[in-house]
């Protein structure tokens, strides 16, 4: 509570707290801003104003103008909202909770198990993230393109209950699966930082007398560490956690700007961006298929970065007595 | 000191190793078929021609027989068959490698003096109108993407100015640059047009880098304009540093001679970040200026699912990554006695 409240009486992390609240209302109402087609079949799939190639600029129909091959721009970025909300919020959840599994297992059990699972973690780390991303992207399409995926079906059923509520047992659609590669990846290669976090916390914590008097009333090793550990060690890795949504969104729109994102047409930010590509020596003259969804991406993480910012400073013990 | 190398040089063929296994789990998602253009250099024309590729390279072998085979192959440095360039990987790597070491070379090294600089200027001037500003600079700079960044400058400079081209070099120069006349020493243009004494290729040469590595650095000197400022902070208020001012001497050989080296030390430990945002960075870089180096290859070949071309670019940023921690981290330990002794 006492966070909060900084939070809100510090200028930079309230701007950043309006930017954030000010799109999830855009996510919420979207139907309203820009209601889909009565006949659409997915309303996340961007209308198509005919199929000329030319990017059109702003107009009555079009109040932010078109993309290459008629995609509505407003219409986009309103729906494209949600994708970032789901996307960052999914890879975050995902990924922290992976993190805080390898780093507990590994700080709880020491010795050889924290010596493999570290040695581990340090491997995934000795890739440059972006690049290991579309790596396995590239590797998830192939492999999910060709229609068997095997047991790699079932991470992707459990991302999409999660982040779609898509029951298991029905087939995945094309469309969610390749949004899905992008996200998987973006996991597969992010989890080191909260494993490493949390299990710096937990060494620290599991000398500690509480766990001693957990153990010595008969408490097993998943009570004292779940029950016990975890719940006094998990906090700096939320901060840190909510933190990183503005940064797996970016990622994600970056994969979507090399053309590994969602399904063309599929209301997504970057991939918006990447339309912009074939156009760089007209762009003075097509400006607004930059601007409006650069500025939108720009703005949401702007939101994420000024909240954990501040978030940063207030938590950090050494800089409160900077703070004047 | 010594023990302290030693235990990290013992831990980079670990680490490599570790490396190629993941990169070869990921090699062995895809099937045989797939697989073959590891070792085949063009695409058969004869039906059945690709069975005996699987069976002549035994790609339905045991999983580790297949992993050593490979291993044997990477070592010799035969990373496969790139469909995208048609040519073999690792001559494409070598062939665009002096490209991106020429554009990150130019964009490391103002950047690390830019960052530092602004961030001392923000540190000393703590809570001024120059920090906030610096701060809130730094933040929406962290929140532009990178390709978004390159787009505006591309639009601004290039699409409506027409100062600064897309591309490594203009024709007219590429051309003398590939010809018998012009001797390639070290293949960066900017150096070998100055040692070739040809001031029109350095200018032609610089004019195509200059957004390049605007785009490039700018992320990056937001980072380390952060880091400097809030380590610089940190040094300032300590109690030698109120002797040095008590002794009387002035502000500037405070913090420059006094502050400066122990605030640059946290500094250097984002070196590994620094060089991942580059790795990073020239992909998407490289993509929009279409600068043919080995990001915009990748990139290009992700596209097309040309997975054997991103798994051997993937390997051999991976093996750079661990190579330049390592590097950073024994820079480190030079700069601060304190990790020596540790």
């Amino acid at each position: 509570m006492k966070t909060l409240r900084q939070l809100l009486r510090n200028p930079t992390s309230l701007t950043g707290l309006i930017l954030v609240f000010f799109f999830a209302v855009i996510a919420l109402a979207a139907p309203v801003i820009a209601p889909p087609a009565e006949n659409a079949r997915d309303p996340y799939i961007i209308p198509r104003d005919g199929f000329v190639v030319e990017p059109q600029p702003p107009s009555r129909e079009h109040p932010l103008g078109t993309t290459e091959g008629q995609y509505d721009i407003l219409y986009g970025i309103v729906w494209g909202t949600r994708t970032a909300f789901r996307v960052g919020l999914v890879i975050t959840l995902f990924t922290a909770v992976m993190g805080v599994m390898v780093g507990s297992i590994a700080a709880f059990y020491g010795g050889w198990v924290d010596d493999v699972l570290m040695r581990f973690t340090e491997i995934f780390m000795a890739f440059p993230f972006l690049l290991a991303a579309l790596t396995l992207t590239a590797v998830l399409q192939t492999v999910y393109g060709r229609g068997e995926a095997g047991i790699l079906i079932w991470g992707a059923k459990v991302i999409a209950l999660v982040a779609f509520g898509h029951l298991p047992t029905r087939p995945l659609d094309p469309v969610s699966l390749r949004l899905m590669t992008g996200m998987m990846a973006l996991m597969a290669f992010g989890w080191m930082t909260y494993a490493r976090l949390i299990r710096g916390d937990i060494l620290s914590l599991k000398e500690r007398d509480f766990v001693l008097a957990a153990r010595t009333m008969g408490a097993g090793d998943f009570r004292i560490l779940f029950r016990h550990i975890l719940p006094n060690a998990i906090y700096p890795t939320l901060v840190v956690a909510s933190m990183d949504i503005g940064s797996y969104v970016l990622s994600f729109a970056a994969l979507g700007f090399l053309g590994l994102g969602a399904q063309i047409g599929y209301a997504d930010w970057g991939q918006m961006i990447s339309f912009a590509r074939n156009w760089i020596p007209r762009l003075a003259q097509h400006w607004y298929i930059v601007l409006f969804p650069g500025a939108t991406i720009m703005l949401f993480v702007l939101g994420w970065n000024l909240i954990g910012d501040a978030f940063r400073d207030i938590l950090d013990p050494r800089l409160r007595g900077a703070r004047g | 000191m010594r023990t302290y190398i030693i235990r990290r040089l013992l831990i980079l063929p670990v680490l490599v190793l570790g490396v190629t296994i993941l990169i070869f789990v990921l090699i062995s998602m895809l099937t045989p078929y797939e697989r073959a253009a590891l070792y085949v250099t063009d695409i058969p024309k004869r039906q059945g021609a690709i069975d005996d590729v699987i069976a002549k390279y035994g790609l339905d072998d045991p999983i580790h027989e297949q992993y050593l085979r490979w291993m044997g192959k990477v070592v010799r440095g035969d990373l496969g068959w790139s469909k995208t360039d048609k040519s073999p990987v690792a001559e494409v790597i070598r062939r665009r490698l002096p490209a991106t070491v020429e554009l990150t070379l130019f964009a490391s090294l103002p950047m690390v003096g830019v960052g530092i600089w602004l961030g001392i200027q923000a540190a000393v001037n703590h809570n001024k109108f120059i920090d906030q500003i610096l701060r809130v600079n730094s933040i929406i700079g962290w929140s532009i993407p990178i390709f978004v960044f390159a787009l505006i400058v591309m639009m601004i400079f290039y699409a409506r100015l027409q100062w600064f081209p897309p591309g490594r070099l203009s024709d007219w120069a590429q051309r003398i640059v590939l010809s018998d006349e012009f001797s390639r020493y070290t293949q960066l243009n900017t150096i070998d047009s100055l040692l070739n004494g040809r001031g029109d290729i350095l200018l032609d040469a610089v004019r195509h880098l200059v957004l390049p590595v605007l785009s490039l650095s700018y992320l990056n000197w937001a980072l380390i304009l952060r880091v400097t400022r809030s380590s610089m902070l940190e040094t300032l208020r300590q109690d030698y540093l109120t002797t040095a001012r008590a002794k009387g001497l002035t502000e500037r050989n405070v913090v420059n001679k006094h502050a400066l080296p122990n605030a640059l030390i946290p500094v250097a430990t984002i070196g590994g970040l620094v060089l991942i945002a580059l790795l990073n960075g020239v992909v998407i870089t490289e993509t929009v200026f279409n600068y043919p180096g080995i990001g915009s290859f990748m990139a290009q070949a992700a596209i097309t699912l040309d997975v054997i071309s991103v798994l051997g670019i993937a390997l051999y940023a991976g093996v750079v990554l661990v190579v330049g921690n390592l590097v950073v981290d024994l820079l480190y330990a030079f700069l601060d006695p304190r990790i020596r002794l540790a």
